[in-house]
């Protein structure tokens, strides 16, 4: 009897079997596909250069020692954890990686806890150290088709040692002896700009503790400040228009955020310059939703610093509003509460039109949530006052939207926010409410008057169909020999070629005539 | 129909809308109380058309729904007492019975509906009971005379008297502004004769036509209606449109309405109040010296031009242009 051969068998792929129910229409869902996927090992370059794998022996403890050989031993722990292990390889090294995990532990505690330990000397071993450590080529991802929302990230290998390494580095610039005159000999421009290209990991905990680093880096380093800007902004500006690709702009938005909540008054010109040439385009970012939150934030806190900003920011916006992507809508509409629980009252009267306009548009989507969220700013106390103040702006603009979707809408939780906003409208002012309202009205009767026009003016010119097929030869004769009189070829006769013109006002193609005829009219 | 014929009519609703007016004891008594939590007010009676109204507008039905849910609002108020929670019940019957009569099947909203947008509690079988009620109570037969009925009229009568001012005295507008009047409960005790041509003199009034004053004028030495009463509504005719039409806003009661969004919206409502924050980093002022670790390969800070020590773009914007031109401090920004 025949064996039935599945199709993964076929194809030589080793698969367990899939039962029905993990599939969809006869294909293994995503999911299945990618947790079978073999994970291939990471390879990487730091490993291969080592000639042979080194073996720490271990040191004593550094709680142990007189306070004059704490400083050698301090320094030689130092040096040992400049060894490097490969951890993608789980069966090597391990008592040399505990060794080097217990030390590491140790330097954590010795430098959070104990005073007078960082002599000048110690700081190029420290930062040599964290260096070795930390400063690799990041990996290219395991997945090409990482999508941060969605998969999983792949987190850093070395992570039990990195991890102190970063908790080391963290401890040493918050220590109360760090002196940054002397560190900055170290910490210096290059090792800021190694540590910025980190922060593309894919390991959020790597990211996490970057975040905070950097912070402080950029807290006590004051003339590092405009470097690590300017790098930022560079970061972002390719991330923007060339590679659409970064896993840290989360995290060094945050950071901004808290630079730009110091930022001095009056605010420089290259602050506003950032402010619009980087983080307003940052919101066309695809992957926008992995950052918004803390963008907006960096938004809002500008325009508290200085509400001139708010103009050029609100046409900023509505200028890249999404035009097919509703959750981004959404995300943008908040934004836009946000900016408005903010804003000064003539900062308002600037953009209200603009901005309402496309506030209109947007209660009107049909996608229910975009309409939902628009809808919702009418719960907002405070956008209700703006409103109220310039309700003979306003209502005009949103009037013929609101009452349009009231009727039309298929989601009933919008009809029901529509009401409220329509009656909200109309008690702040029934006047221009019922004149808008009358208007409409109006309006709505004199499309229908010249839709039925529309529609009678078929009527009538399907009634004109003519029956008599010699009658409509004749007609297409003279149409054509009108357009062909120039025409020496013309080899047009009545009788004979009967390609109707286009413009005949018959289409009936049982006729005999029109239906057999192929050939192109002659013109 | 001209204008004889109009004249009959006119008389015979005169004749008719004593059997629709509301009890005036029991109005006067409403109109009289102060909010209280075992009667209605005046206050929540008003509040109540006015909800009438917005649903009104809402579902595009006619000014003659309208009137006549108010009216039976009006009459049934002021021959029952009722517990104020059970107001919004009834002010939803008398809506859908009006709409039921006035209505055109097709544009009729079905009563779950009503109940939905209008934010309330009780169920469509309820309302149905009350319906039964209220027209068993008020002997409801299809049909009764109110101020829009006079208001129709008399407009028919004042165009067919001058042909050539179609346009000046809108229907329209009269109506809207019968609307406003009967949104205050003082206006149902005036009898709808009166009140409609106390609105009608008003809007000749304001388009100053002498012509149509004649005819308002005539209409009332027709109706035998007295000088006094005409003047005491047209008074307070006049105050209460000069309220409507003004500029000023009323605030709108907002906590009576109820937002309700889905729950992916809800979820995602001001999620920036969540970014947690890492401590303020203050910026220097200009004196400030940001300017002494900026160079690469540790040489002195001190005189280095910008340029060399951040890049080749610092004479962009960045930098603005006055700083290029101090040499004793490095200013960086």
């Amino acid at each position: 009897p025949g064996r039935h051969t599945s199709s993964s068998e076929v194809f030589g792929i080793k698969m367990s079997a899939i039962s029905a129910s993990e599939k969809v229409d006869g294909f293994t869902r995503k999911s299945m596909r990618k947790a079978q996927k073999q994970r291939k090992s990471q390879g990487s370059s730091q490993y291969r250069t080592q000639s042979a794998p080194a073996e720490l022996s271990p040191l004593p403890q550094l709680k142990d020692a007189t306070s004059t050989e704490q400083q050698e031993l301090f320094t030689q722990k130092l040096q040992q954890c400049c060894v490097i292990f490969d951890f993608l390889d789980s069966v090597t090294d391990l008592k040399s990686k505990e060794i080097k995990r217990a030390t590491l532990n140790e330097l954590v505690d010795y430098v959070s806890t104990n005073r007078g330990v960082l002599v000048e000397s110690a700081y190029p071993e420290i930062t040599d150290m964290i260096s070795t450590n930390i400063f690799r080529t990041l990996p290219p991802s395991e997945n090409p088709d990482f999508d941060p929302e969605e998969d999983e990230p792949t987190l850093e290998a070395s992570w039990p040692h990195v991890q102190l390494v970063y908790e080391f580095l963290l401890r040493f610039l918050e220590n109360p002896d760090f002196q940054p005159s002397i560190a900055k000999r170290y910490i210096d421009q290059k090792f800021v700009l190694q540590l910025l290209e980190l922060f593309d990991s894919e390991d959020p905990r790597e990211r996490d503790f970057l975040k905070t680093i950097l912070h402080r880096i950029y807290g006590k380093f004051l003339g590092l400040r405009a470097f690590i800007r300017k790098q930022i902004n560079n970061i972002f500006l390719r991330f923007i228009y060339e590679t659409e690709h970064f896993n840290g702009v989360a995290e060094l938005l945050e950071i901004l955020g808290s630079i730009i909540n110091g930022f001095a008054l009056p605010l420089k010109a290259e602050h506003k310059q950032f402010l619009m040439k980087v983080l307003i385009p940052l919101h066309t970012a695809k992957a926008l939703s992995l950052f918004h939150a803390q963008l907006a934030y960096c938004v809002v806190q500008f325009l508290e610093k200085d509400p001139t900003l708010t103009e050029p920011v609100i046409r900023g916006l509505l200028k890249f509003w999404p035009k097919t992507c509703s959750q981004k809508e959404v995300m943008f509409l908040g934004e836009i509460e946000e900016i408005l629980d903010v804003i000064e009252p003539t900062q308002f009267k600037k953009i209200q039109e603009p901005l309402f306009k496309q506030i209109s548009k947007c209660v009107g989507n049909p996608h229910f949530q975009v309409a939902e969220r628009a809808l919702y700013f009418w719960n907002n106390e405070y956008i209700l006052s703006l409103i109220e103040e310039n309700i003979d702006k306003i209502l005009p603009i949103m009037f013929g939207s609101l009452y349009r979707i009231s009727k039309e809408h298929w989601n009933p939780t919008i009809v029901a926010l529509v009401y409220n906003v329509l009656k909200t409208l109309m008690e702040m002012n029934c006047t221009l409410f019922d004149e808008l309202t009358s208007s409409y009205k109006a309006e709505r009767q004199r499309e229908k008057k010249k839709e039925q026009e529309r529609d009678e003016l078929w009527k009538k010119l399907e009634e004109l169909k003519l029956d008599d097929s010699t009658l409509f030869q004749k007609n297409s004769y003279r149409v054509l020999s009108v357009q062909n009189n120039s025409n020496s070829n013309n080899n047009v006769s009545g009788t004979q070629d009967g390609h109707p013109p286009a413009a005949a006002a018959d289409r009936d193609n049982s006729r005999p005539d029109g239906a057999s005829q192929d050939h192109a009219c002659a013109k | 129909m001209d204008a004889f014929k109009l004249m009959k009519e006119l008389r015979l609703n005169y004749e008719q809308e004593v059997h629709y007016l509301p009890k005036k004891t029991g109005l006067s008594l409403i109109a009289s109380s102060v909010q209280d939590d075992g009667r209605i007010s005046a206050k929540c009676r008003d509040a109540r058309v006015e909800d009438l109204w917005s649903l009104t507008s809402f579902f595009g039905y006619s000014t003659q729904t309208f009137v006549l849910a108010v009216n039976l609002l009006d009459r049934f108020l002021a021959m029952m007492r009722i517990q104020p929670k059970h107001l919004s019940c009834v002010s939803l019957s008398c809506l859908h019975m009006a709409a039921k009569v006035t209505e055109e099947e097709c544009n009729l909203t079905p009563s779950d509906e009503l109940i939905r947008i209008g934010q309330c509690r009780f169920t469509a079988s309820d309302l149905e009971r009350m319906e039964k009620i209220v027209a068993q109570k008020l002997n409801f037969k299809s049909f009764a005379v109110t101020a829009l009925t006079f208001l129709h009229l008399y407009h028919r009568i004042a165009l067919s008297h001058s042909a050539d001012r179609k346009e000046t005295l809108s229907l329209e507008q009269l109506e809207a502004q019968l609307k406003a009047c009967l949104c205050r409960i003082t206006f149902s005790l005036a009898k709808p004769s009166v009140l409609a041509l106390a609105l009608l003199r008003q809007g000749i009034e304001a388009v100053r036509s002498e012509d149509m004053l004649e005819i308002a004028y005539h209409i009332q030495k027709h109706l035998k209606i007295a000088d006094s009463e005409l003047l005491l509504w047209s008074e307070r005719v006049a105050r209460c449109l000069s309220d409507y039409a003004s500029p000023e806003c009323s605030k709108p009661d907002h906590r009576r309405l109820q937002w309700i969004v889905s729950r992916r919206t809800a979820q995602n409502l001001h999620s920036y109040r969540n970014v947690p924050e890492l401590p303020t980093i203050p910026e220097g002022g200009w004196g400030e010296s940001e300017s002494e670790d900026s160079c690469e390969d540790g040489m002195s800070s001190g005189e280095e031009s910008l340029s060399s020590s951040l890049g080749s773009d610092a004479e962009g914007p960045y930098f603005p242009l006055h700083l290029h031109r101090q040499k004793q401090h490095l200013r960086v920004p």
